[in-house]
């Protein structure tokens, strides 16, 4: 046999794996794609459309005040994450020097703690020293943590070939290093810091372990979901779980749009 | 420049000082409660060693540690397995699709733990997908894939593949092909290229990936506590409780120091094959 032809047999292997592993990690959520529309939940086929599950998940009170309460965590996460991320990131590309490998390895490392893990000890902490019991705030920092990690590789991996006499030269050119950062290192790095932010908002909106052991009674939209998990899986679940998923496709969607964009311009 | 250090300290330090505060601090806090006793839902700020005594001696804790040991090193091991050709065959043969087949893999990543195992549980659950096609053909469904460690290792890897995939192509993207081509042209069959080029030069991104499923797989709670059915109980699992119904949250706390000491454990054994400038993580490797 020529390697020409073995080449080719193993090409398609390997295609054929792919396909299979694919199919393995979206089947269940087409899966519950047709059963959230379905008015026989459990074998939905042949498909239907039918929107009862959705309806009555809308006028769920319990899922409406999760839902802004897991809004508020994520958004306040992922802002915060990604600052602090953004931080680190020029800090050991620009300014690590000989210690850039320790300061990566130090913010690489919540990675390497589990977030049950996170949860947990943040609540020893709180309750040893405050007696608290945890609240918004406390969820908020813990969940910063855990995304702060992957903030700072997502950035790190999309800056890296970034060219820094740009801000010099702007700021040769007369800008303040304020200017610079607004209208020459913001602008060219924003696909990063976007994928940064959408990554640690959909991390910490669907994250159950951390959040669950840092804001007691308050719901959140995980929270609530595990809850009714423990009665049987609903459709309003199954509803619930589509959405998110469809929000999460469409931010990853966009982001993709915006750095096929970004290269067209370059 | 004055100016130039003030700014970097305040770019390092600020995040550093924000993971000393929140990360190092807590765990610290972990160690102090494990050494603490609870009686009555109370704790008593004693030094004992009773909560390590009670962990090394009682039958059911090593029960659930050994069968999570073996869970996250199964789960581990199956997912480079798998992860390998699925991100060779991303960088060799993806071309201008590239970005879309990776950012696939981090969809499902993206969609959390609990709305996965939700759709997970309408594959497999005894009304599930699987079961109810068997039933339709004829056949007795499979109590094989129903609560059951069966069902909390496919959960496993549902879970983590997209992460192990996700860093193994990291590393394969930022390796040199020629090399590979080089071996090739001085007379190494696929199999030499590959056991004595293309892996060991990889082999730094993959024990990364390898410690990004353990990690979790050996303090997993949520996925025993849905899929494992009666004998699934996992360490993690038994933590939560701890630290929930039971209300002992020294004993807890002191399993969580079990469970960090075994995962740190695990890194440094492993730590010895990683150079993290050729992880392809943080792209330092083509500075």
């Amino acid at each position: 046999m020529s390697p020409h032809v073995s080449d080719a047999i193993a090409k398609w292997l390997l295609a054929a794996f792919v396909i299979l592993v694919f199919a393995f990690l979206y089947m269940p959520i087409v899966h519950i794609l047709f059963a959230s529309l379905s008015s026989r939940p459990n074998f939905p086929y042949p498909p239907e459309f039918n929107f009862a599950s959705y309806v009555r998940l809308s006028n769920n009170t319990v899922y409406q005040s999760a839902f802004l309460n897991s809004l508020l965590l994520a958004s306040c996460t992922a802002v915060l994450s990604t600052v602090l991320g953004f931080l680190a990131t020029i800090g050991v590309l620009r300014f690590g020097g000989r210690r850039a490998l320790f300061y990566a390895i130090l913010f690489a490392a919540p990675l390497f703690v589990s977030e049950i893990m996170l949860g947990i000890s943040s609540m020893a902490l709180y309750y040893l020293l405050f007696e608290l019991q945890g609240n918004m705030v406390t969820a908020i920092i813990a969940n910063a943590v855990h995304c702060f990690s992957f903030c700072f590789l997502i950035m790190a991996a999309m800056l890296y070939k970034y060219d820094w006499r740009m801000n010099e030269a702007a700021i040769v050119c007369g800008a303040s290093p304020v200017r610079s950062f607004l209208e020459i290192m913001l602008p060219i790095t924003w696909p990063a810091i976007m994928g940064s932010l959408i990554t640690a908002f959909v991390l910490s909106l669907n994250g159950l372990d951390i959040s669950f052991y840092l804001l007691g009674a308050t719901p959140t939209m995980p929270s609530v979901a595990w809850g009714a998990l423990r009665y049987g899986v609903k459709p309003e679940l199954y509803a619930l779980s589509t959405l998110i998923n469809l929000v999460v496709f469409g931010l990853v969607l966009g982001l993709l749009v915006s750095i096929r964009l970004k290269r067209k311009d370059a | 420049m004055p100016n130039v250090s003030l700014r970097q300290r305040l770019l390092l330090y600020v995040p550093s000082g924000f993971l000393l505060f929140f990360f190092v601090f807590p765990l610290i806090a972990l160690v102090v409660l494990s050494f603490w006793q609870t009686e009555n839902y109370k704790i008593v700020r004693e030094l004992t060693l009773n909560n390590y005594v009670t962990l090394a001696t009682e039958g059911a804790y090593i029960t659930f540690f050994l069968r999570s040991l073996m869970m996250a090193v199964g789960v581990s091991v199956t997912l480079v397995v798998m992860a390998w050709p699925i991100a060779y065959f991303i960088v060799r043969y993806g071309g201008r699709y590239r970005i879309i087949l990776s950012l696939l893999l981090v969809i499902p990543f993206l969609s959390g733990e609990v709305l996965r195992l939700i759709a997970l549980q309408g594959m497999l659950g005894p009304a599930g997908l699987v079961n109810g096609m068997l039933v339709r053909m004829g056949a007795a469904p499979l109590r094989l894939i129903m609560y059951s460690n069966v069902a909390s290792f496919i959960a496993f890897i549902y879970l983590y593949l997209p992460l192990v995939v996700t860093t193994v192509y990291l590393s394969l993207i930022n390796f040199d092909f020629r090399l590979a081509h080089a071996a090739n042209a001085c007379g190494a069959n696929r199999f030499r290229v590959f056991t004595e080029v293309v892996w060991p030069l990889n082999l730094s991104g993959t024990l990364v990936g390898f410690m990004l499923a353990f990690i979790p797989t050996l303090s997993a709670s949520l996925v025993p506590r849905f899929l494992g059915g009666p004998n699934g109980t996992l360490y993690g699992m038994s933590m939560s409780q701890q630290f929930g119904e039971s209300g002992t949250w020294a004993l807890g706390a002191a399993m969580g120091v079990v469970l960090f000491l075994f995962s740190a454990l695990a890194l440094a054994i492993l730590s010895f094959g990683v150079d993290l400038r050729r992880t392809g993580f943080t792209g330092m490797g083509r500075q």
